[in-house]
């Protein structure tokens, strides 16, 4: 197996031409994240889409599940 | 995936609390169940953001479409390998182990650049290309008005794509952008500006590059 690319913020990249591995993928998780987080909110999801009625009575009120903390991650 | 299996994958899907990874181990789960018939799946939309980012953007579905089938995919098809995974619902939309999976249409993609491929739990998932995710975020944040959550999303694609977490063709984002399904470059140059000074690197779009 070929070692991964690795991103400027040392996690593996997710590649073009070949399947990641599963735990190269997590390994990224937490530095995807808090690079999203220089360039936007924590928690972006939509506030309403076409699908709401469905979502909110599935997720008690909510769109969806809520969202990991970043350190957890 | 035998019956036995596809239990067993459904009760630890069920019990998963982290969005993200219930949504990619769902994903890998439908994707392998269609393969068996030799139908290949596409995660496309907000499900797809949310594995190039952990953006924190995706709520409670999974939006696939059709990358290639060899026989129609007839309502029929489709209820009987759903049926598989204890869904309820359809034809085109299904409430599983906690989430809901919506199998759309045929995957419309006009990205050169490969489908990319991610080894999940129960077998590949594939995504939409991240070039064509950034051009048309871009445009669903100004166009027909402006949207500030598809705005948000674009950046952190942007962000993700300049640090090297996903390998980019920036060559195909301009591509895309210029062309006239998008026409919106201006658009997407200035925000990919702005998300590499806000990163403290160099623009992919610098002029003296």
């Amino acid at each position: 197996m070929n070692k991964p690319n690795l991103s400027r913020s040392g996690v593996p990249t997710i590649p073009m031409n070949e399947p990641m591995e599963w735990e190269d993928w997590l390994r990224g998780r937490r530095a995807r994240r808090e690079t999203g987080l220089r360039v936007a909110p924590e928690v972006i999801r939509r506030p309403e889409s076409s699908k709401d009625h469905r979502l909110r009575k599935l997720f008690n009120g909510e769109r969806g599940l809520p969202f990991k903390k970043t350190e957890e991650l | 995936m035998n019956a036995n299996e596809i239990n067993k994958t459904l009760v630890n899907i069920d019990a998963e609390t982290d969005p993200t990874l219930k949504h990619l181990m769902l994903a890998s789960l439908v994707t392998a169940v269609f393969q068996d018939q030799n139908i290949e799946l596409v995660v496309v939309g907000g499900s797809a953001i949310e594995f190039y980012t952990e953006g924190a953007y995706v709520s409670g579905d999974v939006d696939l479409c059709v990358a290639s089938t060899p026989t129609p995919l007839t309502g029929r098809i489709r209820q009987e390998l759903m049926g598989r995974l204890n869904a309820t619902g359809g034809p085109r939309s299904w409430q599983v182990a906690g989430l809901f999976v919506d199998v759309l249409g045929g995957f419309e993609n006009l990205a050169t650049t490969p489908i990319r491929r991610l080894k999940g739990p129960s077998g590949e998932v594939q995504l939409s290309p991240v070039e064509e995710l950034i051009v048309e975020r871009v445009l669903i944040s100004t166009y027909p008005r402006d949207y500030p959550p598809a705005r948000d999303c674009a950046k952190k694609l942007l962000a993700v794509a300049l640090q090297g977490e996903v390998e980019t063709d920036w060559n195909e984002v301009r591509r895309l952008a210029c062309s006239s399904a998008y026409d919106n470059w201006n658009d997407v140059q200035q925000l990919t500006d702005e998300q590499a000074q806000s990163l403290e690197i160099r623009s992919p779009y610098d002029s003296d590059e």
